[in-house]
């Protein structure tokens, strides 16, 4: 395996994580916890090199999450607070910073998608995947491989057809979509039949007679136990604590001031090395780099 | 009434009762409860497809079609929501069932997100698409579905209900501003993508639905694709 860092774990242990942030994101609605959960994703989205997609997205994301934070004050008025009136209606505090959590959980939830793009990638996916489908993960291999295959395909197709003066690019809309839908079918036919060989060659090497096994190169070490252990127990005593009331601000009947009480800072600290797990991995990598070249 | 019926009218009644209880009872959970309830409606369909012994043949056969299905809506990229992928989910239920329309709108919404980017929305994709193709399959008998007005008329409610379905989250993470307001404004900000959605399943399941049926059907004969089987793990 060549990919370091957090990457370079277990997919197991990796997709732990991101469906614990993912759970974490969705079950914790206080504005300490969710800043520091949106901080600590930016680092590790920066230490992934990431820097670039995110600037290009982050105005996408923000303009989606941006939306819950202005909608919900204008349409709900709950709340003890009100902050001023407009149009008739009160704006309240309660829902101000309700939208403003609601914006910070998708903004999470974006966030994370980011890295898990990088870091989960389609094989390491697939491994778990075929792991409790795998059936449905062979059809979707299986499918996989089929579109760039069909992409070219279609492509000849559309050469061979436009000599004869099927063209998707010119005429009416109505010719265009008939020449498209002429070349899709072209496509299914040749693809359907080309599928039946497929199945035929897969059967004649036996597919069936025993259970399917392929390689993957991902071992459960040492690191990848301890680190899944970790995560576990980190993830476990944050939702223990969620069901004390911890990382939860209430709003409604009566807010409850923002400041953390002593436990549940600890709560918090426990919550944040759950997201922070994979800094630790990338900045060891970052430092081990860097040593390295300086010996050299 | 079959057990293809029961595994779908059981996935429907899971969601609708998962949102009824996370609307109900968990106060401000709605949306991990959404997700929940989502997940354990695909559940038995994709288990029901697990345990189906299937030739190679058929499955090489469903991966084309989810591959012609994820293409489509590759190939049309640059057009939003103008795309063949819902008709060819349709055309391919209507001839092999809904067990075979359910898998190929879902892995074709997997696939295509493993090119175009995998997000928060790829399981309410695969849900949504499979569905498509559930219900198609679950009304392939029916009179209604073998004429050109029934098929354009399923292509047309579904188009939206598509983008409905995807609105489902948006509504739930606002509970507090939940009222008739945030329904229009969700549905309006979608209205154009739906329309674009039905517009293009209307027009090709109206010009091409028959004639793909058709095909689809010779090739299912000629190579005696899907037939039931009472043969299962």
């Amino acid at each position: 395996m060549n990919a370091g860092g957090f990457a370079g774990l277990h997919p197991l242990v990796c997709f732990i994580y991101y469906a614990g942030v993912i759970l974490l994101g969705l079950m914790l609605a206080h504005p300490v916890y969710q800043l520091a959960s949106l901080a600590l994703l930016t680092a590790l989205l920066l230490l992934q090199r990431q820097g670039r997609t995110l600037a290009r997205s982050l105005p996408y994301y923000l303009l989606v999450g941006g939306l819950f934070a202005i909608v919900n004050p204008l349409l709900s008025h709950r709340g003890r607070h009100i902050l001023f009136y407009m149009m008739d209606q009160p704006i309240t505090l309660e829902a101000v910073l309700y939208g403003a959590m609601m914006m910070m959980t998708i903004l999470a939830v974006l966030l994370m998608f980011v890295s898990y793009r990088v870091v989960m990638t389609t094989d390491k996916f697939m491994y778990l995947f075929s792991a409790v489908l795998p059936q449905t993960a062979l059809h979707a291999w299986m499918t996989l491989r089929f579109i760039p295959l069909f992409a070219r395909r279609f492509r000849q197709i559309e050469l061979i057809q436009r000599s004869r003066g099927i063209d998707m690019r010119t005429g009416s809309p109505v010719r265009r979509l008939k020449n498209g839908a002429l070349l899709l079918r072209i496509l299914m036919t040749w693809s359907l039949e080309d599928a039946m060989r497929t199945g035929d060659s897969m059967k004649a090497r036996g597919y069936g007679t025993a259970k399917r096994t392929a390689y993957y190169p991902y071992r459960m070490d040492r690191r990848d136990r301890a680190t899944l252990a970790a995560l576990c127990a980190l993830l476990l005593l944050s939702l223990a604590g969620w069901r004390e009331g911890w990382g939860l601000l209430t709003l409604f009947p009566r807010m409850e001031p923002i400041r953390l009480g002593t436990l549940e800072w600890i709560h918090f600290a426990l919550t944040a090395t759950f997201v922070g797990m994979p800094i630790l991995f990338e900045t060891k990598e970052r430092y081990r780099w860097k040593s390295s070249r300086r010996s050299a | 009434m079959d057990k293809r019926r029961r595994a779908i009218l059981i996935a429907v009644i899971i969601m609708a009762a998962g949102l009824a209880v996370a609307s109900a009872i968990w106060d401000g959970h709605y949306l991990l409860l959404s997700a929940v309830a989502m997940t354990l409606a695909m559940t038995p369909l994709f288990v029901r497809f697990e345990r189906r012994r299937l030739e190679p043949r058929e499955i090489a056969m469903l991966a084309a079609l989810a591959a012609v299905a994820a293409l489509g809506r590759i190939a049309f990229a640059p057009l939003p929501s103008f795309k063949p992928t819902s008709f060819v989910v349709i055309v391919a239920a209507l001839v092999f069932g809904s067990e075979a329309g359910f898998i190929v709108g879902a892995v074709a919404a997997l696939a295509s997100n493993l090119f175009l980017g995998q997000g928060p929305w790829t399981p309410w994709q695969m849900f949504a698409w499979g569905m498509v193709g559930a219900s198609a399959g679950w009304l392939r008998h029916t009179r209604f579905m073998k004429s050109r007005i029934g098929m354009c008329a399923f292509g047309l409610v579904w188009g939206f209900l598509f983008g409905w379905i995807m609105n489902v989250w948006s509504l739930l993470s606002l509970p507090d501003a939940f009222g008739w307001e945030l329904v229009l404004l969700t549905y309006a900000q979608s209205f154009y993508f739906d329309l674009a959605h039905a517009v293009a399943n209307v027009l090709f399941l109206g010009f091409f639905g028959l004639s793909w049926v058709r095909l689809l059907d010779r090739i299912r004969k000629k190579y005696g694709l899907l037939e039931s089987r009472s043969v299962r793990r």
